[in-house]
């Protein structure tokens, strides 16, 4: 019986863009990626939710972690915030993000912007895969 | 109590719904994986809390 063998399966939603511009785009707005190659529903769930997911982490005084490079665990927070692009970069640039550590939500700030940027790798490393054609 | 509860519903529908859109295609699936994905979050979260309280409460 032969192995089976992994066939790239062509996307009629491609985009012509390159997998590294899309995953550029999806990276920096969380969505962009999969507006892109054309699946519109997804990407309004992925920007409503991810910008969400950030925009109550901001709201229940949780940190913008600074890259520490002393502090392993605020480098990794950091590093994880910085994969949703644009949301992290305005609530910088607006003065966002201070921590309120003696709030009781702090934590929970903390967790909810470190998740969203987690989970917005998880979606670009899925526009990776269909760009690539390993996904469909 | 009811506000931890709240914020960790909140979270775990949040999880549950990037990973119901991002793992399938059809809106049905979608739903069916993040309702599961979202159950097991909570009950989880829930169960873990009261073995904590068991062992350290």
């Amino acid at each position: 019986m032969p192995s089976p063998s992994v066939t790239p399966v062509p996307d009629r939603r491609a985009s012509s863009a390159s997998p590294l511009m899309l995953c550029a785009a999806a990276w920096f707005v969380p969505g962009a990626g999969h507006l892109l190659q054309g699946r519109t529903e997804k990407a309004v769930v992925f920007f409503v939710v991810l910008v969400g997911l950030f925009t109550i982490g901001l709201g229940f005084g949780g940190r913008l972690f600074p890259f520490r490079a002393a502090e392993p665990l605020v480098f990794l927070a950091a590093a994880a915030e910085w994969v949703l692009g644009l949301p992290r970069l305005v609530a910088a640039l607006g003065g966002f993000g201070a921590g309120d550590v003696v709030r009781v939500t702090y934590e929970y700030g903390n967790t909810f912007l470190i998740a969203a940027g987690l989970l917005n790798a998880l979606v670009v490393l899925d526009v990776y895969d269909l760009a690539i054609g390993r996904r469909s | 109590m009811a506000v931890h509860l709240s914020v960790m519903a909140l979270f775990a529908a949040a999880v549950a719904a990037i990973f119901g859109v991002l793992v399938h295609d059809a809106p049905r699936d979608q739903v069916r994986l993040a309702v599961r994905i979202f159950g097991g979050l909570v009950v989880g979260a829930y169960l873990v809390g009261w073995i904590m309280i068991g062992l350290y409460g």
